[in-house]
């Protein structure tokens, strides 16, 4: 059937009607997909945001659990001086006490310079672990006697000793007479380490 | 719903009625004449351009079957045109209804009932009056064209029928094999009692079934054929009196409410009769095949069209709707997600802050107690003490007593470092000391054998080997040994046979490690 002109024009408010109703369902469509677009990124955002602050927690949890573990040894550290300055003084007086104490013959000793042993990088300052060599010359009636020299040493604190040489040797002098001989000499460096936390408060 | 108008034609009077709302109503009566026809245009003066049909129920009503070519498209439709314009002088209002495929050997014929008004002037004035008022007609019908519809309607399926009905017109008898109309005539009637038009039925009955024997559209023998009458209001009884079934007809009296019921017609003006059944069913239902040309449906055509193209853009719409819904939802399940996890993540927060505050206090950064812990920890793993190794000596020397030590070294660094540091002689294969790069414990054990004659080279290199051996255990393992008399074949072996013996024990180095974690 071919239509007239009259005809087309008839059928041209139906048309417009069609067209404004594929237009308003297009906008529909449009405005569903930037609606979907936008609730795909807000939930990406949440998603990003609850993954990180699980993280988050499950870390702190994890610090909680290792600073729980970690804070006795530190404490102890503090509370033996091993952690702050170096206590020379304390030193001299430990081996004093010691020489008096346990009897000893002879005892002379000689602590070097400090030097850093190793700086540990932490958050927010490093902590430096130094160390002040000491050589200590002994005279012994017996070997046991430096065992206990450095027993008594570790248990006196205000730094931690780390032995690193001991050279024991007979003196081969004759034993005799009122005075007590020596018959070993001992010859020991021993490190003395301290730690700085620069981060720490007080 | 557009309202349809259905223009009822008849041999007298026309009659125009609205449908709608399951319903007809009567519009207005106009004479069969010219002043009829006036009448007619000048009530569509008041309602132009309305949707019409016109159903005819007019007793000059051809039908004639014919057989053409089995053709499709435009061949048929020339073929049809051309069977229509040699049956019929005017061929305005005519029409062709396919009865299917015609059962022939020698090729393939289509079966057709041509079908026109033997008078097309009766209704030509009518539909001029249509066209002029700018009408958009859906179609001329009659009564029979209907007539498969309504069978249906009464529950006709397939096999014989005759539907028989009293309408305005006359007694309308309209003959339908399986569910096409093959004949239909209408018989003139008079006021009569129940009785006596009951009695009439069943004569013109008989009679049409004979005509069709006659016309070879009843077989002579065969299966009764089932007659459906439509009993006017309130004579249904009397009908089913009169109409009583033989071997050729079996009469099944339908009471007219009760067919109004099964077309749907919900509201009939009360004087109208079963016509009623073939207007509703052409304003609700009508059949493919009419008589209108297509010129005089033009501006029903160019209507649908018109319909068709907002019905298009509004079922667009709705699909667009539905996708937009879809999405929606899609949408909004979305930000119940996010919302969920905006929530968790605010728990989590919450909880870091919970947590957080109930740290326990330090005087220091968590990540400084750590570092300072863990090199400390390492620090300490890699110190060690004399005890340990001056115990094992003193054990292994209680076993070695002809054995005296001058000297012990001790110390704590890399075995490695110790000059030309090789397995001892008598180690085990591959059992190369794993202090050699590490860490380890080191201690030099110089000493001399005592109560063994010195010339007794191979006695001395026995126990130092002994000694050895049994300082390297218990975790310890030999570094290095220096016999008093040097076998190997590097070294330099020297002896003074025959000299006074000076009385020195022979001395000897012993080397031995543990290494530290």
């Amino acid at each position: 059937m071919t239509l007239t002109r009259e005809e087309l024009q008839k059928l041209a408010l139906p048309l417009l009607i069609a067209i404004g109703f594929a237009v308003v369902g297009a906008g529909i469509i449009y405005s569903a997909g930037e609606g979907l677009r936008m609730a795909q990124a807000r939930l990406a955002v949440a998603q990003t945001e609850r993954r990180q602050n699980a993280e988050r927690l499950a870390r702190i949890a994890e610090e909680e659990r290792e600073v729980s573990q970690k804070l006795d040894v530190y404490k102890q550290l503090k509370s033996l001086n091993i952690l702050g300055e170096e206590r020379r003084l304390e030193w001299a007086d430990a081996i004093n006490r010691i020489r008096v104490q346990r009897e000893l013959l002879d005892v002379r000793y000689r602590v070097e310079r400090q030097k850093l042993v190793t700086s540990a990088a932490g958050k927010p300052a490093n902590v430096d672990f130094f160390a002040s060599t000491m050589r200590v010359d002994l005279q012994l009636l017996h070997e046991e006697d430096l065992l206990r020299f450095l027993a008594d040493l570790r248990a006196s604190g205000n730094a931690y000793y780390a032995v690193r040489k001991c050279v024991l040797t007979r003196t081969g002098q004759a034993v005799g007479g009122t005075t007590m001989t020596p018959r070993l000499s001992a010859q020991c460096d021993i490190d003395l380490i301290t730690i700085i936390d620069r981060a720490a408060k007080g | 719903m557009a309202t349809r108008r259905i223009l009822y034609v008849t041999a007298e009077d026309h009659y125009l009625y609205r449908a709608g709302g399951g319903g007809l109503e009567l519009e207005g009566k106009f004479p069969g004449d010219d002043l009829g026809v006036s009448a007619f245009r000048e009530h569509l003066l008041s309602r132009p351009g309305g949707l019409f049909s016109v159903v005819a129920d007019l007793a000059g009503e051809d039908f004639h079957e014919e057989q053409i070519p089995f053709l499709r498209g435009g061949d048929r439709d020339a073929i049809v045109q051309r069977r229509l314009a040699q049956r019929y002088r005017d061929t305005r209002l005519a029409t062709a209804l396919s009865l299917g495929e015609a059962p022939s050997a020698e090729r393939r014929n289509e079966r057709l009932l041509l079908a026109s008004f033997t008078n097309t002037q009766q209704l030509a004035p009518w539909l001029d009056a249509l066209e002029e008022a700018d009408a958009r007609l859906a179609g001329v019908y009659s009564a029979p064209l209907l007539a498969p519809a309504l069978a249906t309607k009464l529950g006709v399926r397939g096999g014989r029928a005759l539907i028989v009905t009293a309408t305005r017109a006359g007694l309308r008898q309209c003959y339908v094999d399986q569910g096409r109309l093959r004949f239909a005539r209408l018989e003139r009637t008079i006021d009569m009692v129940p009785q006596a038009l009951a009695m009439f039925v069943r004569s013109e009955t008989h009679r049409l079934a004979q005509y069709l024997v006659t016309l070879r559209a009843l077989p002579r023998e065969g299966a009764p054929v089932q007659v459906f009458v439509i009993a006017p209001p309130g004579q249904r009884e009397v009908f089913e009196q009169a109409l009583s079934s033989d071997a050729r007809l079996v009469f099944h009296t339908v009471d007219y409410a009760n067919a109004l019921q099964s077309v749907g017609l919900k509201k009939v003006p009360e004087v109208t009769r079963a016509e009623a059944l073939f207007l509703h069913l052409a304003a609700t239902k009508p059949p493919r095949e009419q008589f209108a040309s297509r010129q005089d449906r033009r501006r029903y055509l160019v209507w649908q069209l018109q319909r068709g193209i907002v019905a298009a853009g509004a079922a667009g719409f709705l699909a667009c709707a539905l996708y937009g819904g879809a999405k929606w939802l899609e949408v909004m399940d979305l930000r119940d997600q996010a919302a969920v996890q905006q929530l968790q993540a605010r728990t989590a927060a919450e909880q870091y802050e919970r947590i957080t505050a109930a740290f326990p206090v330090t005087q220091t950064s968590s990540e400084n107690l750590k570092v300072a812990v863990v090199e400390f920890r390492r620090i300490a793993d890699r110190s060690a003490s004399p005890e340990r190794a001056l115990i094992h000596i003193s054990q292994v020397l209680a076993r070695f007593p002809q054995m005296e030590i001058d000297s012990v070294n001790w110390s704590v660094g890399r075995a490695a470092e110790r000059g030309g540091l090789r397995p001892a002689a008598n180690a085990a294969p591959g059992a190369r000391p794993d202090t050699a790069g590490d860490v380890a414990v080191i201690v030099e054990v110089s000493g001399r054998v005592n109560a063994t004659q010195r010339t007794d080279y191979r006695g001395i290199t026995a126990q130092v080997e002994s000694f050895a051996t049994a300082l390297a255990a218990s975790g310890y393992q030999l570094v290095e040994r220096k016999l008093p008399f040097d076998i190997t074949s590097e070294g330099t072996l020297t002896g003074d046979i025959g000299a006074t013996d000076t009385g020195e024990a022979p001395r000897f180095t012993i080397v031995f490690a543990r290494s530290l974690p």
